[in-house]
C-alpha cells in the first residue's frame, strides 16, 4: 500500500521537529506543575508547611551533623574525606541507576500517559526525555537534600573558596544525570530484549545489589567486637572502603573535583585548584552528555518495541487456595464474630497479593532489623545502652507511623466504591471499623515486638527494661492502628481510588502529624524517668527495694499507657460514630 | 486506507490474532465484533501502534505502524475504551496539548478546538481540571481531541460506554457526517444494534479469525436465509441476534468470509 495522496484540502497536521516536540512536553510540563502547586497552596496548606519545615529541620539537623562529623574528621585525618566521599557517592550511584531504572520502567511503559503517547506523532526519544526529566528529578531531590548539607557543611570546615559553594549543584546535578541515564538504558534493554525473563532479572540484578550493598557494610565493619572503633579498626575499615576509589567510576570525578574545589594552595591561591575542579565537572557533565545521547538513540530503536512487549504479557492465571491461615481464622471463634474474621481475612488477602504494599513493609522493617543486628558492634555503657533503646523504639514507632498514615488510613475510603457490598451485607458497620483497627493492630505488632527485642538483646539491655519496652511497644501499636483507623473513618474521602492521594490529603497528614506526635509523648515519658533512675544510680541513689526512682519509672509507664489508650479509644470512638452515619 | 496483510499475533503460546487480512477503504465506517477475548481490543491495539504483529503488517495511509510510526500517527485519530487525560489539565489545555503533537498552526487549532468544544457540548466544563469530570466528560473530550486534527482514520474502542443518550446521539450523528467527508472509521463494538445502525461493513471475529465479514445487508440476508450459508429452505428466518450468537458461538460452524 502506498502513502495516501494529498487530499484536495490542505491537511491540518504537518510533522513537528524534535525542538518543537521538547517545547510542546516544556509547556505541559510547566501547565502540571503551575496547576499542582496552585491546587497544593489552595487545598494542602498544612501539608505543604509540614513538608517544607520538616525538610528545613532535616536540612538543618544533617548540616550540624556533618560540621562535627568534618571538624572532628578533618583534624585527625584529612586525606580521609576522599575515601568517605568515594564510599558515599558510589554507593549512591548504585541506588541512583536503580531507582531511576524502575521510575522509568513505570512512566516509559505501564502508566495510562505512556500508552496516550505511544498514540501520537511523537518521537520515542523525545518520549524518553520527557520522562527522563521526571525521573531525573524524583530520583536527585533526595539526593541533593542529603548531599547538600553534608557538603556545605564540608565547604565550610575547610574554609573553601566561594565557587565551591556556586559549583556543587552544577557538579551534583552532572553527577546524578549519569547513574540516571544507565538505569533508563538498562531499563529500556531489559523491557525490549528480555520480555519472559524480566521480573526475574529486576528481582536478581535488586537482589545482587542489596546484597553487594550488605557486604560492603559487613566488610567494612565487621571486626571483632573488641577492636572496635580503634585505630587498627579504622585502619582495616578505610583499605577495605578504598575499593571505591576506582577512576574510572563518575563518584571519582565528583569527589576529586569537589576536593579541588575546596582546596587552597600554601600560599592562599585557588586559580590552579580551581581550573582542575572544572577539569572534573567537564568530565561529567561531558560523560552525562554523552549518555543522553546514547540514552536517545537507545528510546528511538527499543521504546515502541519494549511497549509491544509489555502489551504482550498476559497476566498469570493461578488457581488460588485458601491458605490454612485464612481458613482457620475464618473458622476459629464464635459465630458472631465470623463477619469480622471474615473481613480480616479479606484484607490479609488483598495486602499478600498486594506487592508495594508487603514489598516496602519487608525492606524498611528488613533494613531496620539489619541496622539493629548491627548495633552489636559498638560497646555502649549500661545508660547509653538504654537511650539508643528508647531511641530504636521510637524509630520503629515512626516506621510504623509510615505505613499505617500510607495504608490503614484509607482502608475505610477505598472501601467508599464498593460500599455497596459491604453495605448490603448482614455486618454490622461496627464490625467493618473494628475489623481494620485488629488487622492493622495485629499486623503490626509482631514485626515491631521482634524487632525492639533484636534492638534492646543486640545492646544487651537489662530484661526489666525489655518488658518495658515491649509494652511501650504495643501501647504504639495500639495507638497508631486507633489513629488510622479512627481518622481513616472520622475524615473517608470517598470519591479517591488511590491511596497514596488519600494519604496525602490533609486527613492522612493529620494522621501522621498526631501519630509522630503521640510516638514522641509515650517515648518521652518512658525514657526521661529511666534516664533519671540510671542518673540516680550511678549516684547511688537507687537502693534495692522500691526506690523513688523506680516509682518514677512505674509512673511513666502508667502515663504511656494511659496515653496509648486515649490514643486508641478516642479516634475510634469518633471514627464508630461518624461511619455509622455515614451515606456513600 | 487502513490495511491488515496476513497479521498474526500470539502470545506465547495463544494466538490472539491469526492470519487477518482485511482492507477498509477510504470512508468506510467498519465495526468489528466479537466476544470477549476474540482478539478485537489486539487488532485495535496493533493498528493504533501499541502492540507490534508477530506476523505480517498494519499500514495506515500507506504508512507500517512498525516501521514509521510517526507518519502514520499523523493520520490517525484514537479513542481508547479508558480514556486518558492529565489530571492537573484543563479540557481546553488538554485540547491544546494533543493541537501542538500535531503540528497545527496556531490559527487552525484555536478554531479547531472551539469547533470541537461546541461539537461534544464541552463549553461548560472546558476550562475545569480533567480530574473533575465525570467519565462521560472524559469520553467527550477524548472524542474532541481525536477529531481535532481532522484524521483520515479514526479509531474506536467500545466508544459509547459511559456516554449518556444525547452524547451517543452527537458521536452517531458525527460518525456519519466525517465518513460521508472521506474519514475511515474502525470500530470495535459489542453492541449489535450500533453497528447495524452505523456501520458500511461488519467483521465478527472470533478466537482471532475473522468468522464473518460483510455488510449488515449481507448479515441480514443470512439471517432471513437468503445468503449462501443461510439457514436451509422451510426453516425459520433468525434474528441478527441469534446469527450473531451462532457465529459467535464456541461451536458455531460459522461460514469463511
Amino acid at each position: 500500500m502506498t502513502p495516501a495522496p494529498p487530499s484536495a484540502e490542505a491537511a491540518l497536521f504537518r510533522p513537528i521537529s524534535v525542538g518543537e516536540e521538547s517545547g510542546i512536553f516544556l509547556r505541559l510540563r510547566w501547565l502540571l506543575a503551575s496547576s499542582t502547586l496552585r491546587e497544593m497552596l489552595r487545598t494542602s496548606r498544612l501539608r505543604l508547611s509540614l513538608v517544607i519545615l520538616l525538610s528545613a529541620l532535616f536540612w538543618g539537623s544533617l548540616f550540624g551533623l556533618f560540621h562535627e562529623a568534618f571538624t572532628f574528621v578533618d583534624s585527625l585525618h584529612a586525606e580521609v574525606i576522599s575515601l568517605l566521599f568515594n564510599a558515599f557517592f558510589s554507593s549512591l550511584m548504585v541506588m541512583l541507576v536503580f531507582s531511576t531504572g524502575i521510575l522509568l520502567y513505570s512512566g516509559l511503559y505501564t502508566t495510562p500517559e505512556a500508552r496516550l503517547l505511544l498514540t501520537l506523532p511523537v518521537r520515542s526519544e523525545t518520549i524518553f526525555a520527557h520522562k527522563f526529566q521526571e525521573a531525573f528529578w524524583f530520583s536527585s531531590w533526595g539526593f541533593i537534600l542529603l548531599g547538600s548539607p553534608m557538603l556545605t557543611a564540608y565547604g565550610i570546615v575547610r574554609h573553601a573558596p566561594w565557587p565551591f559553594f556556586a559549583l556543587l549543584l552544577p557538579f551534583m546535578v552532572a553527577f546524578v544525570a549519569i547513574p540516571a541515564t544507565l538505569g533508563g538504558i538498562l531499563c529500556m534493554a531489559m523491557v525490549a530484549w528480555m520480555p519472559r525473563l524480566r521480573l526475574h532479572a529486576l528481582s536478581i540484578a535488586l537482589g545482587a545489589a542489596l546484597l553487594a550493598m550488605i557486604g560492603l557494610v559487613w566488610m567494612a565493619l565487621a571486626t571483632p567486637r573488641a577492636d572496635t572503633m580503634s585505630a587498627a579498626w579504622f585502619e582495616q575499615v578505610f583499605s577495605r572502603l578504598s575499593i571505591t576509589e576506582q577512576r574510572m567510576l563518575p563518584s571519582w570525578w565528583l569527589s576529586s573535583g569537589l576536593i579541588e574545589a575546596a582546596a587552597r594552595a600554601k600560599d592562599g591561591s585557588v586559580a590552579r585548584h580551581q581550573a582542575e575542579a572544572l577539569r572534573y565537572l567537564a568530565v561529567l557533565v561531558s560523560n552525562a552528555l554523552m549518555l543522553q545521547l546514547v540514552g536517545r538513540q537507545v528510546a528511538a530503536r527499543l521504546h515502541r518495541l519494549g511497549a509491544s512487549q509489555l502489551v504482550s504479557e498476559i497476566p498469570t492465571r493461578r488457581k488460588r487456595r485458601m491458605s490454612w491461615f485464612d481458613e482457620f481464622l475464618s473458622r476459629a471463634g464464635t459465630a458472631r464474630g465470623r463477619p469480622l474474621r471474615l473481613l480480616i481475612v479479606k484484607d490479609l488477602r488483598i495486602f499478600r497479593r498486594d506487592i508495594s504494599q508487603w514489598s516496602q513493609f519487608a525492606i524498611f522493617f528488613g533494613l531496620l532489623g539489619l541496622y539493629f543486628w548491627n548495633v552489636r558492634i559498638f560497646n555502649y555503657q549500661h545508660a547509653y545502652a538504654a537511650m539508643i533503646g528508647f531511641l530504636n523504639l521510637a524509630v520503629v514507632g515512626l516506621i510504623l507511623s509510615t505505613f499505617t498514615t500510607r495504608f490503614v488510613f484509607p482502608m475505610i475510603s477505598l472501601e467508599g466504591r464498593r460500599f455497596w457490598i459491604l453495605g448490603l451485607l448482614p455486618v454490622n458497620r461496627d464490625q467493618i471499623v473494628w475489623s481494620k483497627f485488629l488487622f492493622s493492630f495485629v499486623g503490626g505488632i509482631v514485626p515491631c515486638c521482634l524487632l525492639v527485642l533484636l534492638s534492646d538483646t543486640m545492646l544487651g539491655i537489662a530484661p526489666w527494661l525489655i518488658a518495658l519496652h515491649e509494652v511501650c511497644c504495643v501501647v504504639l501499636c495500639a495507638g497508631l492502628s486507633g489513629i488510622a483507623v479512627g481518622l481513616g473513618a472520622r475524615m473517608p474521602d470517598l470519591r479517591e481510588i488511590s491511596p497514596s492521594k488519600i494519604a496525602s490529603g490533609f486527613g492522612g497528614t493529620l494522621s501522621l502529624v498526631i501519630s509522630s506526635l503521640f510516638i514522641i509523648a509515650v517515648v518521652l515519658v518512658t525514657a526521661v524517668p529511666v534516664h533519671l533512675r540510671f542518673a540516680a544510680e550511678e549516684r547511688g541513689l537507687v537502693t534495692t527495694g522500691w526506690s523513688a526512682a523506680d516509682r518514677g519509672v512505674a509512673l511513666g509507664l502508667a502515663a504511656a499507657v494511659a496515653l496509648g489508650l486515649l490514643a486508641t479509644f478516642l479516634p475510634l470512638f469518633l471514627g464508630l460514630r461518624a461511619f455509622r452515619r455515614l451515606e456513600p | 486506507m487502513i490495511a491488515f496483510e496476513g497479521v498474526t499475533r500470539s502470545y506465547g503460546e495463544k494466538i490472539a490474532v491469526a492470519g487477518l487480512d482485511l482492507t477498509i477503504p477510504r470512508g468506510e465506517l467498519f465495526a468489528l465484533l466479537g466476544p470477549n477475548g476474540a482478539g478485537k481490543t489486539t487488532t485495535i491495539k496493533m493498528l493504533v501502534g501499541l502492540l507490534r504483529p508477530s506476523r505480517g503488517s498494519v499500514c495506515v495511509a500507506g504508512h507500517d505502524l512498525v516501521r514509521d510510526p510517526r507518519a502514520a500517527h499523523l493520520h490517525l485519530g484514537y479513542v481508547p475504551d479508558e480514556p486518558c487525560l492529565y489530571e492537573k489539565l484543563t479540557g481546553r489545555e488538554f485540547l491544546w496539548f494533543i493541537a501542538d503533537m500535531f503540528g497545527m498552526s496556531k490559527a487552525d487549532a484555536e478554531r479547531r478546538i472551539e469547533a470541537e468544544i461546541a461539537n461534544f457540548e464541552l463549553g461548560e466544563f472546558a476550562d475545569d481540571l480533567a480530574e473533575s469530570y465525570s467519565l462521560g466528560m472524559r469520553q467527550r473530550l477524548v472524542f474532541a481531541s481525536s477529531l481535532l486534527h481532522d484524521p483520515d482514520v479514526l479509531v474506536l474502542d467500545e466508544p459509547m460506554v459511559g456516554l449518556d443518550p444525547r452524547s451517543v446521539r452527537i458521536v452517531k450523528d458525527l460518525l456519519r457526517e466525517r465518513t460521508r467527508g472521506g474519514m475511515t472509521v474502525f470500530m470495535s463494538t459489542h453492541t449489535l444494534a450500533m453497528a447495524e445502525e452505523l456501520a458500511d461493513r461488519v467483521g465478527i471475529m472470533v478466537r482471532g479469525r475473522l468468522r464473518f465479514l460483510g455488510t449488515v445487508a449481507d448479515l441480514r440476508a443470512r439471517a432471513t436465509g437468503q445468503g449462501t450459508a443461510g439457514p436451509a429452505v422451510g426453516a425459520e428466518p433468525q434474528s441478527l441476534e441469534q446469527l450473531y450468537l451462532d457465529i459467535t458461538s464456541a461451536d458455531g460452524a460459522g461460514a469463511p468470509p
